[in-house]
């Protein structure tokens, strides 16, 4: 991973890169027309010496006035573009000011004329230019300006510095660990970047904005996911709950099934035998059932079994007794907590309504009877020898005539 | 009987004079303590002052133009009773109008002598006792004959010893004092007046030294190298012949042979350099116009005005000296003036005389 460099950093770099080569191209301009300037300045002082200077000169190198000469070469060489001044007379006197050892090789020379216009030249003037006035003023505008772009320079750094660190750094610092906290269970917490209020909004509002956006937009979408999966899921309760009902009942009749039957009773005998309290059962097969499947057809004898299977839960406790279909026509009547004579009422009254219920099917009235056998839970029974009992007395009753009700003591009813 | 006459009157003078006693004079002396010139003009007024009894102070200004004018402001600012009745002045550097304005404004009287105003360019000043009644008049020496006698001299030397140049003619070079005081101006005019009067000489360059020995040699030391054919050598006075007679040395030349001088000034050292042949020529004498204001003023102060004579006089007081004549002027007058006998020249105390003998030639005789 590369080393982690604040933008700050980058663009004061940068910034400092920009502003050296700017004040490095400047000072040099500056120093051109600074020299130029001092050219011409040169070239001034020289105009100006030929135009004032010269005739007095003249005058005073023919009159002999060598105080005036010397007053006037001194004044020359004050003048901060003028190192030294030699005048040479024609006749070898010679007259110097200012600094001989800044006498320069390139010297201005200016002949001096006769004060009455005659012919030649009565001296001649050597101006050598200042190099050090013109050092003092390149270095002086130079320094000015590099000093002026450097304190540019520092604003600008220290500027850029503050409001990056003020606008963007700290908020994106905020950002960053604020994404980097982020996990699941804290997607609804909101993102506070701690921003001073401001009538506009910038590119940082923009990042905080889409990220808002995208939280609300994954939040949505989790919710939708939960709605989704809270659908799902009782779907598949009330598919397990069907897929369940199929397992212990009857299709044809909504009985429970064989299967149930030998589950369950095992459970109910096994409370007898653990509380005490009673338990009885009824075996009931539907008399002569094959007669009406074959004069009838399947369909008729379907709905004689799902008939024959209402009646039976109507006419029992809620709850507590059951009915589940043993296999074919014949169907078993858990009742818990009933002693024998009262499980015996029980089918008599089963029978009696058996008898007297028709069963409509395609517009044919059908009326059946059943019989019935009826055991109670001894205290050595188990579901299979209940069963057996009930179903032996079934036997009996189907023997005596059938529409009837057997008991385990073998008494018809 | 004459005699008696004249006895009486100069008792009566005399008295006179006793009775007005002690005029006080004071000369604002424009030169140096030490410049003989102007110390043997204060010499000769003083003599002339001991002999009248009259009391003269005199102050130098020491060629500084500006203190001549404090020196009037000093005197205007004295107590009445310590203020001079006059005030002598010379002109020089153009200071004599200020002086007189201030002087005339404090009721000291003035008198002009040696240098006085010039007509021209006067302006308010006026004439004497015209806008000033305090400035009574003056007095100056023929300035221009000093230059005059000194040229045709140093030219009739020139031509005795053939120091002609190749175009065959005599050139001059002329150093000359200064461009402002009149005295200077007339001096110069007398040098070209006699220059004018000969055909055979030509004044190559004159330049202006200040009177100052120092300057005048370098002067001429760069005008021998200009001028090489030059051997007249004029000068406005006896310092700056002295000065150029440096640089001729200088150059290896033998003054007198070489090159001829002149100068102005009555100097010992004038004198001895005549006498020696060094200087060719010399004129002088004029120092004696401070004496006469003296004397002028005397006999003004005893009602003998001078204003019949005129307000504005000069007289040639020049005389040119030879060697002869110097050695005459050495011994009579070389320590003092008092052998001139003052009160000679006296209106006052000489009634008869009507007009003033002021020359320097009588003195010599």
């Amino acid at each position: 991973m590369d080393a982690f460099r604040p933008l700050a950093s980058s663009l004061v770099r940068r910034i400092v890169v920009v502003t050296v080569a700017c004040a490095v191209v400047a000072a040099a301009v500056q120093a051109s027309l600074t020299i130029r300037d001092e050219r011409e300045a040169f070239d001034r002082a020289i105009a100006n010496i030929a135009q004032t200077n010269v005739p007095l000169l003249s005058v005073s190198l023919w009159d002999i006035e060598p105080e005036a000469i010397r007053r006037q070469l001194a004044h020359i060489a004050g003048q901060p573009e003028i190192s030294y001044v030699r005048l040479s007379e024609r006749t070898g006197h010679r007259f110097e000011a200012g600094s001989a050892v800044l006498r320069d090789a390139n010297a201005r020379s200016l002949d001096i004329p006769y004060p009455d216009g005659r012919i030649g030249s009565i001296g001649r003037l050597e101006v050598s230019a200042n190099p050090q006035t013109l050092y003092r003023h390149v270095a002086g505008k130079v320094g000015f300006l590099v000093g002026g772009y450097a304190a540019l320079g520092f604003a600008l750094c220290a500027l850029i510095a503050l409001m990056l660190r003020m606008e963007v750094e700290q908020p994106m610092r905020r950002l960053a660990r604020f994404t980097a906290e982020l996990t699941p269970d804290r997607l609804t917490t909101p993102l506070a970047l701690e921003r001073k209020p401001r009538p506009w909004r910038d590119e940082i509002d923009l990042v905080a904005e889409g990220f808002r956006k995208l939280q609300d937009g994954i939040q949505g979408h989790v919710a939708n996911l939960d709605a989704q999966v809270a659908s799902r899921t009782a779907q598949l309760q009330a598919a397990l709950d069907e897929i369940r009902a199929l397992t212990v009942t009857d299709a044809l009749t909504g009985c429970f099934n064989r299967r149930h039957l030998d589950a369950r009773l095992a459970e109910e005998t096994l409370r007898r035998h653990r509380s005490g309290y009673p338990l009885a059962i009824i075996v009931s097969d539907i008399d002569h059932f094959k007669k009406v499947n074959d004069t009838l057809g399947h369909a008729a004898g379907d709905t004689v079994l799902r008939g024959v299977a209402e009646v039976f839960k109507e006419a029992m406790r809620q709850r507590v007794d059951w009915v589940a279909r043993y296999g074919g026509e014949e169907f078993v009547i858990v009742l818990p907590d009933t002693d024998l004579a009262r499980a015996a009422a029980i089918a008599e009254r089963l029978r009696v309504a058996i008898e007297r219920t028709s069963f409509t099917h395609a517009g044919t009235e059908i009326n059946v009877t059943a019989s019935f056998g009826v055991a109670e839970c001894g205290d050595g029974d188990d579901a299979h020898g209940l069963i057996e009992r009930a179903d032996a007395m079934l036997y009996r009753a189907k023997q005596s005539g059938r529409n009837r009700v057997v008991t385990s003591d073998a008494q018809t009813v | 009987m004459q005699a008696r006459i004249g006895s009486v009157l100069a008792a009566a003078a005399l008295a006179f004079a006793a009775q007005a006693a002690a005029q006080t004079m004071v000369f604002i002396n424009p030169g140096k303590s030490d410049e003989v010139y102007w110390v043997t003009a204060a010499h000769a007024m003083e003599s002339a002052a001991r002999d009248l009894g009259v009391k003269l102070e005199v102050l130098y200004a020491q060629r500084d133009h500006m203190r001549t004018i404090e020196f009037a402001r000093d005197i205007a600012a004295r107590p009445a009773a310590a203020r001079p009745e006059f005030v002598i002045l010379s002109n020089d550097n153009a200071t004599g109008p200020e002086i007189v304005r201030i002087l005339d404004a404090a009721g000291v009287k003035t008198f002009l002598a040696f240098s006085s105003i010039p007509a021209e360019g006067r302006g308010e000043t006026l004439g004497p006792r015209e806008k000033y009644k305090g400035w009574l008049g003056s007095l100056e020496p023929h300035a221009e004959d000093a230059g005059y006698m000194t040229a045709r001299a140093l030219i009739a030397q020139g031509r005795k010893a053939n120091a002609r140049a190749a175009d065959g003619r005599l050139h001059l070079i002329a150093i000359a004092g200064d461009r402002t005081t009149p005295s200077s101006v007339r001096r110069n005019d007398g040098m070209q007046k006699a220059v004018a009067e000969s055909h055979d000489v030509v004044v190559d360059q004159v330049v202006y030294a200040g009177w100052a020995r120092d300057k005048a040699a370098e002067q001429a030391e760069w005008l021998f190298a200009r001028y090489p054919e030059a051997r007249l050598v004029w000068a406005g006075n006896d310092l700056m012949a002295f000065g150029a007679m440096q640089a001729l040395e200088k150059r290896g030349g033998v003054p007198g042979k070489d090159a001829f001088f002149s100068g102005v000034n009555t100097s010992k050292e004038a004198m001895d350099a005549l006498a020696s042949g060094r200087l060719t020529a010399l004129a002088g004498g004029h120092f004696i116009t401070g004496a006469w204001a003296v004397v002028m003023l005397y006999d003004y102060a005893h009602g003998r005005d001078f204003r019949d004579e005129g307000l504005e006089l000069d007289s040639p007081m020049f005389a040119s000296f030879d060697a002869r004549s110097a050695a005459v002027f050495m011994a009579r007058y070389g320590e003092n003036f008092d052998s001139v006998g003052f009160r000679r020249y006296s209106k006052a105390l000489n009634p008869k005389l009507k007009r003033y003998d002021f020359g320097f030639a009588q003195l010599l005789r």
